[in-house]
């Protein structure tokens, strides 16, 4: 399970004069101070898929790079298979398999490469490294450009790549930031059959998406950041019966006036 | 952090552009610098050499013998000036290559005319042999008349050598060789090694910092489950070794091609001074530069991680040489030494020292301060790295 609660950002302005009009009529730019995130709670459960949605800028990368460790909260916790990730977060690192909106391969080195560098990173045996590798391989379609470097690869085969790599040692709960932004359809595919695969292995899986015709496919949950706060957490019928209309619909009914 | 340098070294031998930087350059660079300069040198020398020289006598009449040894050249072609003529414009112009006035007491006895004093009107702008190819003919009519001058005053060998120089100030150097080399060349050989290590490790510095960011490989790298002082670790080493390899690379090629291009003539003299410096001291030398790299390479790390993208990175890297050069080019300057209080200034410190012990005069309770104070330097700089990699608005600019 994963689990948020109150959890707020706060970061240092630089410079308040380079901001642009709209930065500085931001509510979240409080003095010095810019709040990216100030009050975000969402958990979810062992198999459950959950759908984080939010406009551009509302938090949703701040919120789960707090939750992947690679930034500490102003506030909150947030907890990972019981797991403190302030307190332990090399433990937490450990359990967790994160995708970030940037594929990041190492373009000189190999698909395989990059995967097995981030396998040994995680202490996972050359062995197993090699078998988990062809089974994600096979699963995500990877063979024929597994050992071509990545600075070759299209957007399809590095997201591929990114995907696998995050997920190679065999994480309990996995985030993945847009993971299908940029790719076609049969790509698109690959990946969402990959995330409903992790679901049926009981591993909880936060996205966040754009895309509201996957969340419809895929979610048990669907939580909305909108300005740093939390505007809807719940079930995808709860977030359904928002409007009569579309999911389009339901998200705009989310979101504060003027957005 | 074996694991991180490991992986970064494999990168790091897989780009192009590095092996280029660090590896063929160094090796391409002296011979094709050598072979440039020395190519159009020669050809310069040669064409100066060759040319025939257009040129007019004035007061010929004093001196008929240089006037016909001229005449007789194939290499000079004598022009008659007109009356009135503009001396220079005509130099300038290159109507003619040169004027010689000669004096009317030429043709005296030097004993009953006294000294004759001849002039010679050139462009001396540029690469010319003029003066020198003048100077051979003239030079025979100098050592005729100082044979008759001596032969009339009936002066034997002895007494014509003592005239000629009456006070000769003989110089007897109680320095060895490689006191003496290490003085005039000992002060370059840490200016050339400490930038060559400096400029070796700037584009890995960049790439492993300011590249990853760009890329978007950091925050992959920062939420994996190593500790970040090791992650710092694996990066610094890999530029530290980059730059070492660098600079020795250079080294042995600049010798290489010295020794080479100079066609044997380099190789007893690099044995000799080579011979003269013992092996503790190139092993105490290539410890001091051990601090000396770590400081630039978490110099260049920190600058590195804190830019937003290849290009600032670049930017900063400039100022770094800038501000690492000063210190070095101190060393060299006259007059600074150990004894002198640079002892306290860093950097300027180690260059010292290595110069020192290519001099052979190292005081070795110094050199373990200097080295222990630049390890302290270098340690503090490196535990900045690590602190500059934990921090959020360096990371996530």
């Amino acid at each position: 399970m994963i689990e948020i609660k109150g959890l707020a950002k706060k970061f240092a302005v630089e410079n308040p004069k380079k901001l642009s009009e709209q930065e500085k009529k931001d509510p979240r730019l409080k003095g010095r101070y810019f709040h990216s995130v100030e009050d975000v709670s969402f958990a979810c459960e062992a198999g459950q898929v959950l759908g984080l949605l939010g406009p551009n800028g509302a938090g949703k990368t701040t919120t789960l790079r707090m939750l992947s460790t690679a930034l500490k909260p102003s506030a909150g916790t947030v907890e990972i298979k019981g797991v403190d990730v302030l307190a332990q977060p090399l433990v937490a690192r450990k359990k967790l398999g994160f995708l970030s909106g940037a594929t990041g391969l190492y373009g000189r080195l190999t698909g395989r490469e990059n995967i097995s560098y981030f396998g040994r990173l995680h202490g996972v045996p050359d062995q197993q490294i090699t078998d988990r590798i062809d089974e994600l391989a096979a699963l995500l379609d990877m063979h024929s450009f597994l050992d071509r470097r990545c600075e070759t690869f299209s957007t399809g085969m590095k997201q591929k790549t990114a995907i696998a790599r995050a997920v190679i040692h065999q994480p309990e709960a996995v985030i993945l930031d847009e993971p299908t932004t940029g790719l076609d359809i049969m790509a698109t595919q690959t990946v969402l059959d990959f995330i409903r695969r992790l679901k049926q292995q009981g591993i909880p899986v936060i996205f966040s998406t754009h895309h509201l015709d996957e969340v419809d496919e895929l979610c048990d949950r669907v939580t909305v950041i909108d300005q740093g706060r939390t505007r809807f957490d719940g079930s995808l019928g709860a977030f359904k019966a928002l409007s009569v209309g579309s999911l389009h619909q339901s998200f705009l009914s989310t979101l504060q006036p003027g957005e | 952090m074996w694991l991180v340098f490991r992986k970064e070294l494999m990168e790091l031998l897989r780009d192009r552009k590095t092996l280029f930087f660090m590896i063929a350059m160094p090796i391409l660079l002296f011979p094709l610098i050598f072979g440039v300069i020395g190519f159009f040198t020669s050809k310069a020398v040669e064409e100066a050499e060759s040319k025939v020289l257009n040129y007019a006598l004035i007061g010929a009449e004093h001196a008929p013998a240089l006037s016909q040894a001229m005449a007789d050249s194939d290499r000079f072609s004598r022009v008659e000036l007109e009356a009135g003529a503009d001396h220079a414009a005509l130099i300038r112009s290159e109507t003619l290559d040169f004027i010689l006035t000669i004096p009317d007491n030429f043709a005296i006895p030097p004993l009953e005319g006294g000294q004759a004093r001849l002039v010679l009107l050139l462009n001396d702008a540029g690469l010319n042999m003029v003066h020198q190819r003048v100077s051979e003919l003239v030079e025979r009519e100098i050592q005729q008349k100082r044979a008759d001058a001596f032969a009339h005053l009936a002066l034997d060998e002895n007494q014509q050598q003592a005239l000629l120089e009456p006070i000769v100030l003989e110089k007897q150097d109680v320095s060895d060789k490689r006191e003496n080399w290490g003085e005039k060349i000992g002060g370059l050989v840490p200016y050339l090694v400490f930038i060559l290590c400096l400029q070796g490790a700037m584009y890995p510095a960049t790439d492993l910092g300011a590249g990853e960011k760009e890329r978007g490989t950091l925050e992959t790298l920062l939420i994996s489950p190593i500790e970040r002082h090791k992650l710092v670790l694996g990066k610094f080493m890999t530029i530290a070794l980059a730059g070492v390899t660098s600079a020795l690379i250079t080294v042995t090629s600049m010798a290489g091609w010295g020794i080479v291009l100079s066609q044997g003539m380099a190789i007893e003299f690099v044995a000799e001074f080579m011979g003269a410096i013992g092996l503790i001291d190139f092993v105490l030398m290539f410890l001091m530069l051990i601090p000396i790299v770590a400081i630039f390479a978490s110099m260049l790390l920190s600058l590195s991680i804190y830019a937003r993208s290849f290009k600032e990175a670049q930017s900063y890297m400039g100022g770094v040489m800038f501000v690492v050069i000063l210190p070095i080019v101190l060393a060299t300057l006259p007059g600074v030494d150990l004894d002198s209080g640079w002892a306290w200034v860093p950097i300027t410190n180690v260059a010292l020292a290595i110069k020192e012990l290519i001099k052979g005069t190292m005081d070795y309770y110094s050199l373990i301060a200097i080295f222990g104070s630049t390890a302290v330097i270098a340690g503090a700089l490196i535990a900045f790295c690590v602190y500059w990699f934990n921090q959020e608005k360096v990371l996530f600019r």
